[in-house]
């Protein structure tokens, strides 16, 4: 019954802030913030509320499983689930938060077809993939724990993969207060910011998923202490920023530190509207202060849009948990029916001492982190070695944030590869999901490898140029050798002989121009490459005219005997070389009709001064 | 059918009848304006200049010296000086920027707040853009490489590789960056001066580039006859300076002894925002003589 009203409510948020949500991707960030100055608006500060709302789950099942604290099953799968289902809302905003949404593929740090690479140096960049990692993860650490009570084998992979889970929820929520910490913005700025933000973090999740204790009709006495921790801890922050900056909140202050104190009420703390009160109180105090830390300069900017998008993530989330709370009915609830504080009364098992490094968690743990190790130091190699321009400086530190999610992801993938191979043995389903995941990822790493097309795109093609009647000019060899010299020569010499640098850092070395090479080609399959790009040569369509092109295939044939003679043509080379052009003089005005009908041609010429070194 | 079916089947419709119908008109396109002539872009700059921010503070620095990020020339440094003493706040060289890079006006509501796309804006009479710092914060924090420094020292906006993550502006001490919050062709603001330079799309950065389209030019031009040289820039300029009335900004080379910008700035003295100006600027101001 509680689920199916919150079902509805779930509903009534989701659907208009789906609206608000269709509207803002169409307008894009205009939507929700015309200000010049404040670039970051409500996505990036919901972003910020339910990714720290995705961490507490973790913390309360990982955390607490990791450190020998009992919880019941329930309430753990609960905490799960709501990381799950955060996350999900929180992935959303960075999004649409996006200028051009299509290409946020450029932000994976991994190398592209063009050879061009994420700017490893940015937050942005390790936010990306911790979060990526830290969703895979969890997914796991749910999936494991739902399947648990039915094999065995993966109620004994929880322990380590909580220890695994135990450092990542700490490093992604510190690279999330780096955004931040790591800029200029004075108010953004100070050492205590991980801290602040994992503590922020931790207090959402443990009100969210108390808010989802009282849906669920019970209620977990250590979760509620440890609000009241946390409402502490807070305050400490709060006044640590005032005594830096004297920013005061008043109205942060009383959600998030003032009424969580009326846990102390005996009679409030009992009822289930009190414990929902109190728990909603410190979700909005909290929503407020991220609100106010992303946007210090204009809070008077709020439109409906930015309603819209509240109640988007509010229905999104709501949605989202109860469908996989009420299909997932079976697992989760299985043979018991306790809930909460009937298991906090076990006895707690006594743990005999082992020696340091000779617990089980640690036996089986070891071979996957030396591997996820080996595999964190080879690519933070890579990274540091392929920076993305010439003139950036990447050093260690720069790749450093990636270096645990990437270990933790690389143990947990050969932890778990053996059992789930096990179990996935017997089952036609999970093969057939598993090929289907393999297929979807194979095809989503091919499209972001192969990258966007380098045309140019509708909005540059459809404004009006002033006709300047001189698009039917043909270029001469002249002009071919210029655009040989500035275009090509950094890669193909300016003899055609190929740059020397280019053959020693670069395999495979470019194709021999010999004059049979060419003719057995011909102008147009050549044209088509100089156009469209093959293999390491990159598309030059959006840079030259087809008449240019034609010219450099001409420019070429002149070049070719002269340096890089066939056996057959070396002596006759000289002579050739000075005939060519003659024939360069000859050729183009056979191509005069093709070159001047060509549309593209005044498009494209504008496009050069885009191009940067 | 039962309860739980018509709510799926309801939900799933009315999601996607929102999600489409704000593709487009639902709540309206902004209607594109006429006729834009050269005399809308002028009266812009004279709101502009009306709605005149503060002067920033400013510092003295010594003179740009070569890059030393790795890759960097050695030869070229491309840079301004602007000369505080001779500059009257004309607002000349914003438009000639303006007609140089096809910069769109600015919507009615931004424009209210004083907010322009212009690339050059008056901070207290004194023409500021991006300084193109040598150590430039927007550069560190953009996730693409979009923000990126050329080895002669400009620092480049690649537009196709830009996803719009606003984390440069953010970042950015100056607020020299600039995002086209929607589609200046679409809404019908932006007027093609110049064929040379594309119309930045929605979602973009863009910022003072320094011409580099005229600088890409006189490269291209230079390397085709003379390929094994080593190009200067020599004879360069850019817009902004070409259309000082009182010479007042000076574009060169300060790593070229013969450059207009090192003979003008060798006996002045050097200043910078305090914002930036740790952060080795390649545009300074100068004021009074040594």
């Amino acid at each position: 019954m509680i689920f199916r009203i919150l079902l509805y409510v779930g509903l009534a948020l989701l659907l208009p802030g789906l609206a608000a949500l269709g509207f803002s991707l169409w307008e894009g960030p205009a939507a929700w913030s015309l200000d010049a100055r404040t670039f970051w608006g409500v996505p990036i500060s919901l972003f910020v509320f339910w990714i720290g709302i995705a961490h507490a789950g973790t913390l309360i099942s990982a955390i607490l499983l990791a450190l020998g604290v009992n919880l019941d099953r329930r309430t753990s799968l609960l905490a799960e689930l709501t990381t799950l289902c955060a996350l999900v809302v929180a992935a959303a905003f960075p999004l649409m938060h996006l200028g051009v949404v299509e290409n946020f593929y450029m932000v994976i740090p991994f190398a592209d077809a063009r050879g061009s690479f994420a700017n490893v140096r940015s937050p942005l960049v390790w936010d990306f993939c911790c979060i990526a990692v830290y969703a895979v993860l969890s997914l796991v650490y749910f999936a494991i724990h739902l399947l648990a009570d039915r094999f065995q084998s993966l109620e004994d992979l929880r322990r380590p993969m909580a220890w695994l889970l135990f450092p990542l929820v700490l490093w992604v929520h510190t690279i999330v207060s780096l955004d931040f910490a790591a800029t200029f913005v004075p108010n953004w700025q100070g050492a205590f910011f991980p801290l602040y933000f994992i503590t922020g973090a931790i207090f959402s999740g443990l009100a969210m998923v108390n808010v989802l204790l009282v849906a669920e009709g019970c209620r977990v006495r250590l979760l509620e202490k440890l609000m009241l921790a946390c409402s502490f801890v807070m305050l400490l922050f709060w006044g640590w920023i005032f005594a830096l900056r004297g920013e005061w909140n008043f109205s942060v202050f009383a959600f998030a530190a003032l009424l969580p104190q009326l846990w102390w009420v005996s009679s409030v703390r009992e009822s289930a509207f009190g414990r929902l009160a109190i728990s909603l109180s410190v979700l909005i105090g909290l929503w407020l202060e991220r609100y106010y830390l992303v946007l210090p300069t204009n809070p008077e900017t709020f439109g409906w849009v930015d309603a819209g998008l509240i109640a988007f993530s509010l229905g999104l989330f709501t949605t989202l948990l109860v469908f996989l709370r009420v299909k997932l009915r079976k697992p989760i609830e299985g043979g018991e029916l306790v809930f909460g504080e009937l298991d906090e009364k076990q006895a707690p098992v006594v743990e005999h001492h082992t020696e340091p490094l000779t617990s089980r968690e640690f036996i089986v743990l070891r071979f996957p982190l030396l591997l996820g190790v080996l595999v964190a130091l080879v690519y933070t190699l890579w990274a540091v070695a392929s920076p993305a321009f010439e003139t950036t400086a990447v050093g260690v530190p720069n790749v450093f944030p990636l270096f645990y999610p990437i270990v933790a992801l690389v143990a947990t993938i050969v932890l778990c590869a053996r059992p789930a191979w096990n179990i996935g043995r017997g089952s036609r389903y999970l093969k057939i999901a598993f090929i289907v995941i393999a297929t979807l990822f194979a095809f989503l790493a091919g499209m972001f490898y192969a990258g966007g097309s380098s045309t140019p795109s509708k909005f540059l093609t459809g404004v009006e140029i002033p006709a300047e009647g001189d698009s039917a000019v043909v270029p001469d060899s002249l002009h071919a050798r210029a655009i040989w010299n500035a275009r090509c020569s950094s890669c193909h010499g300016v003899d055609g002989k190929f740059n020397e640098k280019f053959i020693r850092e670069f395999y495979p070395v470019p194709q021999k121009l010999t004059a049979e090479r060419l003719d057995s080609l011909g102008e147009d399959s050549l044209v088509h490459v100089i156009m469209g790009g093959r293999a390491n040569m990159n598309p030059y369509v959006d840079r030259i005219t087809e008449a240019e092109a034609r010219a450099l295939v001409r420019y070429m044939r002149s070049l070719a005997p002269a340096h890089i003679p066939a056996p057959e043509t070396n002596e006759t080379a000289p002579e050739t070389n000075e005939t060519a052009p003659e024939t360069n003089e000859a050729a183009p005005e056979t191509n005069i009709p093709a070159a001047s009908s060509d549309p593209q041609q005044t498009e494209s010429l504008q496009q050069s001064s885009e191009v940067t070194q | 059918m039962d309860r739980r079916e018509f709510l799926k089947l309801f939900s799933v419709t009315v999601a996607g009848f929102a999600l489409f119908g704000c593709r487009d008109g639902l709540f309206g396109t902004p209607g594109k304006r006429a006729h834009l002539k050269l005399a809308d872009f002028e009266d812009e700059v004279r709101l502009a200049l009306s709605k005149m921010k503060p002067g920033m503070e400013l510092v003295r620095v010594p003179m740009p010296a070569a890059l030393k990020t790795p890759g960097a020339s050695s030869e070229n440094r491309f840079g301004m000086a602007i000369d505080l003493d001779a500059c009257d706040a004309c607002g000349k060289c914003v438009l000639a920027c303006i007609q140089e890079n096809n910069i769109p006006l600015s919507g009615p509501q931004q424009a209210a707040r004083g907010q322009f796309m212009h690339w050059i804006e008056l901070f207290g009479g004194a023409p500021a853009m991006c300084f193109h710092c040598g150590d430039a914060p927007c550069e560190k924090v953009c996730p693409t490489g979009a923000a990126n420094h050329t080895p002669d020292g400009v620092s480049a906006m690649m537009y196709k590789r830009c996803t719009g993550s606003r984390f440069c502006g953010a970042n950015c001490p100056v607020g020299a960056r600039k995002f086209n919050f929607d589609d200046p062709v679409a809404s019908g603001r932006s007027l093609k001066f110049n064929a040379n330079v594309p119309v930045r799309e929605k979602g973009v950065m863009e910022k003072c580039s320094l011409c580099l389209q005229r600088l890409q030019d006189s490269r291209q031009g230079f390397k085709a006859f003379h390929p094994l040289e080593s190009w200067r820039g020599r004879g360069v300029t850019t817009a902004c300076a070409a259309a000082c009335p009182k010479n007042a900004i000076i574009f060169g080379n300060w790593l070229d002894e013969g450059s207009p910008l090192v003979k003008a700035a060798k006996d002045r003295v050097l200043y910078a925002p305090k914002a930036i100006a740790s952060l080795d600027p390649s545009i300074v101001y100068m004021r009074g003589h040594r």
